[in-house]
């Protein structure tokens, strides 16, 4: 649609412009290292801002990435291998867990250290020991730290919430979490929960030191000290600037046990890392640049940030077919490219709890009702919200397995994602419903111009189904913070939602519909089918296999059928990075580890 | 806002009356001042028409055209949705007009009852409070404090007019206050006093009819002040809460123009500069025509 | 030593003033505020930790103890940490300040500087075509909204549409050609802003000053245009351009600096008070208006004491 010449031209003209003012200016930062080696600088860019890096408030995935690099994890996530799978980080192996599924031993490795900080004795960072790791989860427990993760271990770890109301006292032991020697540890569970190792691979169980937290208290958000890869030098909300942790354990990369697929890896360059011990730059900077425009024009300048997604704006200019995503040639022989469907998706819900359009003690009532949500759904297309609001490239998929994970039925009927405007007036006034009896509905959002345009879609959609303007009502929220509250407190009819998967399961995400999550739990449709919930507790202690697949499909049906929510779709990004980039960027379940395997060649110009 | 009234001071007059026919053949002979009228009362006949349904209805309807250029179906083109920007800008001029309006008579009513008020008890406690008040108001940055009012008031449409309203009356008040203190001296209210009339009837008998020319023209500014607000504070999200505002188009249009979409907010923003212009200049055409000093 | 006096008299007096600016500031944005709660809770919260929560924020406590707890930290200077970032809060102002002030000042003084100019040219040229044509350009430049002056500059320097010289955001500031790089546009959006107001209430001031005798008087006798208007015009209308400037400072540094700051992306405090506000961060808000509301009533203060310093008529009311 546009030419793009003018902005080639533009680009050229910005880079002269900065080659020329930091040309002048000297620029803040050194070049190169002590000996004289050029110094190897990465520098990513992501569309959003941390707020916060403390691991007990990592909730967003901003943050959670930069947390990832700065504190250590017991396990992480295969570099390549794709579905996710697990691997052991700090921990030596995978955990031991006893026949009754109840307790977990975990062996840690020797030898990896914090990073060298003031909080020390000394200054210089000590060993990471298993005290540490229960220290950390203890934090979670403490109620000053405002944890946001303590719901992944809550009434699971015998005698850790008894911990809680017995006051946070960190001397005192808990029974569930122990570390048995200083390499060692132990968690005994409540009942078996086979997503925990998941949990010991989020930002959440990042270890950090209470020497650092007695000295920094509430800073320690600002001025982290783990033990991870790296360590951060600078951080504000416009970048972070992070070197490597020299305390870091020393541990070659295994190429071939990461999941390398020369046929799907080849082309980006990662035999050079094979068998050497990351991280590999001397310097990664992290550039947080919410306007996708400021952060296009940095990326195609090709002397600031070496990784972006690519804009919506800008996805006709950049790719060559949509199906499957293949970014044009010409972009293509000047960036590095992958897609990627997000883990999580997009839905916009039914709130059950109102009798007007939900649960009502008068069966009769409530079979209008869902007559009239399962109208609204069949008039809402998918297609033309993928169309517009996210370029045409995202996955559309019935109900609420997202396709990201392995229980997802690519075989199951796409009718409830589908338009259906005839159908769906015909189920209104078989249900006798008219425009006058049909209820008034409040549809929030947060203000953003981009949610508003979602919303005035959505109101189009009802509107040609049969709804009168005025009963759609939209209610903004300047804050996400309202927002939340409005749906915590039950306060809306209808909003539209993203969920992120916090580790490679459906039942993260069917989670989101079981009775006794109702809100404020994360069930914000407050959903109640007994059925789904007996369904849903017989497999939440089952090991992954097909029973527990099987169990998955039917929870997912029950959704489906009861016109809950209209869902749902996997976001799709397309990533570009430069060419001199070593590394397969991943923004999902792997997230912020992939950085610890970034390399940057230097010398050697590009083509 | 407050700068153009250095000028409004009037000199005693003997009759209210003269003030008012000498202003209107003044006016009429002001050829900017009748250009702009004119302008402003077509904008106003604009909005009265979206407001009995003849035109702009369509401001919300989808179309599968996204983001179209300019055609004889969509004369502004369309916007993401496919919705006609030109609906859009007229129906924004309804919602402009019903913020101005709202904001303007009701900050005007405010400000002169106050001013009256804290004028006539020149020096002693209501007016000792009034004036803490302003000085309050004054105090707080303004888009500090319109945001603070638009989220204590979330969920109520009318949260920002609350804002403007709140602020905007100081500035009427301190005009209405000094021109009050002026007419006190003046016999006929000394005359009202000496036979007895209730200080309640002198003041909205004798003294804020005689403070009307100040508060049409203060009354314009604010109409003008509103709108503008209007603009960054749905910039900021604070603004219309349903249906369309220039406000919004102009933030809608904010991702587009670094790609090179520019209609949202060309539309929007011509539309906003062309009533905002006009009413300036209507406005300083009325100050000049109740300006004594001036022939 | 009289002027002491009358110094901190007035101080006096500002106390209820600042009294009523954070009391109504508190019961605006801190006990109206938005709610922080559900922006800190974790994906999956129990009614018991929103309300451990709530207890941290010290929203369950009464009204007036949280106002009396804000009037402490009023006096000590002492507003905790953020409730988003875990920040020190008087940390972020000494490192936000700088940056706003550096980004609005050349804007300022540019927009006033020039508007006196303008101003003074008009006044002298009064109700001939050159006056009419700056007050026609003035009635002009206020009528254009700040936001579409902002998009508009950002287009035209800062895109690939226009001459693509500048950052369309940011604010990474090492020398003082990065300063240029990014101060000039949002400069230039201030200067555009605030000119057109200023000429016009500038040049009322001037219109009012070439009225008065001995200016005429001076201006009969041929003194020239330049002295004419440095000596006898600018020196008597010294004290509303000042007083209208003194008046702005304050707002300045915090409002001035609100809508460019989030719209360019620059961490100033304009920018961090946008976000408190958008997140209900209240120990940052409650420092921002405590400030601003100080320094109004000092500014206003300062100017009283100035017009006694300079115009010994002033009454000592």
């Amino acid at each position: 649609m546009l030419n793009r010449n003018p902005r080639t031209l533009g680009a050229v003209a910005a880079s002269i412009a900065i080659a020329l003012l930091a040309g002048c200016g000297g620029g803040g930062q050194p070049q190169t290292n002590a000996d004289g080696t050029p110094l190897k600088v990465y520098r990513h860019s992501m569309d959003g801002a941390p707020v916060n890096l403390d691991p007990v408030q990592s909730a967003v995935v901003y943050s959670n990435f930069v947390v990832l690099n700065a504190y250590d994890t017991l396990y992480s996530y295969k570099y390549l291998a794709r579905p996710y799978e697990l691997k052991p980080n700090l921990a030596k192996g995978m955990p031991e867990v006893s026949e009754d599924g109840l307790t977990y031993t975990i062996h840690l490795k020797e030898g990896s250290g914090f990073i060298d900080d003031p909080a020390f004795p000394d200054g210089k960072g000590r060993e990471v020991v298993a005290q540490d790791f229960v220290y950390s989860i203890k934090r979670h427990f403490d109620p000053k730290n405002r944890s946001q993760g303590a719901w992944l271990w809550q009434g699971r770890i015998v005698g850790l919430d008894q911990w809680k109301d017995d006051g946070a006292d960190y001397s005192q032991d808990v029974e569930g979490l122990k570390a048995l020697d200083d390499h060692s540890i132990q968690i005994k569970l409540v009942k078996p929960y086979p997503q925990l190792t998941y949990t010991l691979a989020m930002g959440f169980s990042g270890i950090v030191a209470q020497e650092a937290v007695e000295k920094y208290g509430r800073e320690l958000s600002i001025h982290p000290v783990g033990s991870g890869p790296y360590k951060v030098e600078r951080f504000s909300t416009a970048k972070a600037v992070l070197v490597p942790n020299p305390n870091f354990r020393q541990e070659p990369v295994d190429l071939a046990a990461e999941g390398f697929d020369p046929a799907v890896h080849g082309d980006y360059g990662l035999d050079a890392i094979d068998g050497k011990a990351p991280p590999f730059v001397d310097r990664l900077e992290i550039d947080f640049i919410t306007e996708t425009a400021s952060r296009w024009a940095s990326f195609t300048s090709d002397k600031e940030v070496q990784f972006t997604s690519v804009p919506v704006e800008q996805i006709d200019s950049v790719l060559g077919s949509k199906q499957p995503v293949t970014v044009s040639d010409a972009w293509a022989k000047r960036y590095h490219w992958k897609s990627g469907v997000e883990a999580g998706f997009i839905y916009t819900y039914f709130n059950m709890d109102k009798p007007y359009f939900g649960y009502n003690d008068d069966p009769a009532i409530e079979a209008k009702n869902k007559a009239l949500r399962c109208a609204m759904r069949d008039a809402f297309s998918w297609a033309e919200r993928n169309e517009r609001f996210y370029s045409g490239i995202g996955t559309v998929f019935p109900g609420i397995i997202a396709p990201v994970v392995p229980e997802f039925d690519p075989s199951l009927s796409e009718a409830s994602v589908t338009q259906h405007m005839e159908k769906a007036k015909q189920q209104l006034r078989d249900a006798g419903w008219t425009p006058e009896t049909l209820p008034e509905l409040t549809y929030g959002y947060s203000s953003a111009v981009f949610y508003r345009q979602v919303f005035e879609q959505f109101r189009g959609f009802m509107n040609q189904l049969g709804f009168p303007l005025a009963k759609i009502q939209g209610r903004t929220f300047a804050t996400f913070g309202d927002f939340n509250k409005a749906i915590k407190t039950s306060q809306l009819d209808i909003g539209g939602l993203g969920w992120g998967l916090d580790y490679p399961d459906a039942e993260n995400t069917l989670q989101l519909f079981y009775g006794p999550n109702r809100t404020p739990g994360s069930n914000n449709p407050n959903y109640a089918n007994p059925e789904f919930d007996a369904l849903f507790e017989q497999a939440s202690t089952m090991q992954p296999g097909p029973e527990r697949t099987e169990l998955y499909r039917k929870m997912n049906e029950m959704v489906i059928d009861d016109c809950v929510a209209i869902t749902g779709m996997s976001r799709n990004k397309v990533y570009l990075w430069h060419k001199n980039v070593v590394g397969v960027p991943d923004r999902e379940i792997l997230g912020g580890f992939w950085l610890k395997y970034v390399d940057v060649k230097t010398g050697g110009s590009e083509e | 806002m407050t700068t153009t009234t250095a000028e409004t001071a009037p000199a005693p007059r003997k009759q209210g009356e003269s003030l008012w026919s000498k202003a209107a053949r003044k006016l009429l002979r002001d050829r900017w001042g009748m250009t702009s009228l004119v302008i402003v009362l077509v904008y106003l006949g604009i909005a009265l028409g979206v407001w009995a349904g003849l035109w702009g209805q369509d401001w919300n309807t989808l179309t599968p055209t996204i983001n179209a250029e300019a055609s004889a179906e969509h004369w502004f083109g369309t916007n993401r949705n496919g919705q006609d920007i030109f609906e859009r800008s007229i129906f924004s001029t309804k919602t402009a007009f019903e913020i101005g309006l709202v904001v303007a008579v009701l900050s005007t009513v405010l400000g002169a009852i106050m001013g009256a008020i804290s004028g006539f008890f020149a020096g002693r406690w209501p007016d000792e409070i009034i004036l803490w008040l302003k000085g309050v108001l004054d105090s707080i940055p303004f888009y500090l404090f319109v945001a603070a009012v638009a989220f204590a008031l979330q969920g109520y449409a009318f949260s920002m007019h609350v804002a403007m309203v709140a602020t905007f009356w100081t500035t009427t008040a301190r005009l209405v206050r000094a021109e009050v203190i002026r007419l006190k001296g003046f016999e006929f209210v000394e005359a009202a006093h000496a036979l007895g009339v209730p200080e309640w009837q002198i003041i909205s008998r004798h003294i804020i009819p005689n403070t009307t020319h100040i508060l049409l023209v203060q009354a314009t500014i604010t109409f003008v002040s509103a709108i503008k607000s209007e603009v960054i504070l749905s910039f900021l999200g604070l603004g219309v809460k349903n249906g369309v505002s220039w406000g919004l188009m102009i933030s809608e249009s904010t991702n587009e123009v670094t790609t090179g979409f520019f209609n949202n907010f060309l539309a929007a923003s011509v539309f906003l500069f062309v009533l905002v212009m006009a009413f300036n200049m209507f406005s300083d055409a009325l100050q000049d025509a109740f300006d004594p000093k001036k022939t | 030593m009289d002027t002491l006096q009358y110094a901190l008299r007035k101080l006096v007096t500002g106390i209820p003033l600042v009294l009523g600016v954070t009391f109504i500031s508190f019961v605006l944005m801190v006990y109206f505020g938005p709610d922080k709660t559900y922006e800190l809770i974790g994906k999956n919260a129990t009614p018991e930790q929103i309300a451990e929560i709530r207890s941290q924020l010290g929203y369950d406590e009464p009204f007036f103890v949280r106002y009396a707890d804000y009037l402490r930290q009023l006096v000590t200077l002492e507003f905790g940490y953020s409730d988003s970032t875990g920040e020190r809060v008087s940390r972020i102002l000494t490192r936000t300040i700088p940056v706003s002030l550096a980004l609005t000042l050349p804007g300022f003084v540019l927009g006033n500087v020039l508007a006196v100019v303008l101003a003074l040219v008009a006044g002298f040229y009064r109700g001939g075509l050159i006056d009419r044509a700056i007050m026609a350009g003035a009635v002009v430049g206020m009528s254009i909204s700040f936001l579409i002056i902002i998009i508009g500059f950002q287009v035209l320097l800062s895109s690939s549409y226009g001459i693509n010289y500048f950052p369309v955001r940011g604010w990474e500031v090492y020398s003082l050609a990065d300063y240029l790089y990014y101060v000039t546009v949002p400069t230039l959006a201030i200067v555009f802003v605030s000119l057109g107001y200023n000429t016009r209430f500038y040049r009322a001031v001037i219109v009012e000053e070439m009225n008065r005798d001995h200016v005429r008087t001076a201006r009969a006798f041929g003194t020239p245009p330049i002295k004419l208007l440095f000596r006898n015009v600018l020196r008597n209308a010294a004290i509303p351009i000042i007083t209208r400037i003194m008046f702005s400072i304050p707002l300045v540094v915090i409002s001035g600096s609100l809508l460019i700051e989030s719209y360019f992306g620059i961490p100033g405090v304009g920018k961090v008070t946008y976000d408190a506000i958008t997140t209900g961060d209240q120990p940052i808000l409650k420092a921002v208006v405590g400030a601003t509301a100080v320094l109004f009533v000092l500014t206003l203060i300062a100017t009283d004491v100035m017009y006694k310093v300079i115009d010994p008529r002033v009454s000592l009311k």
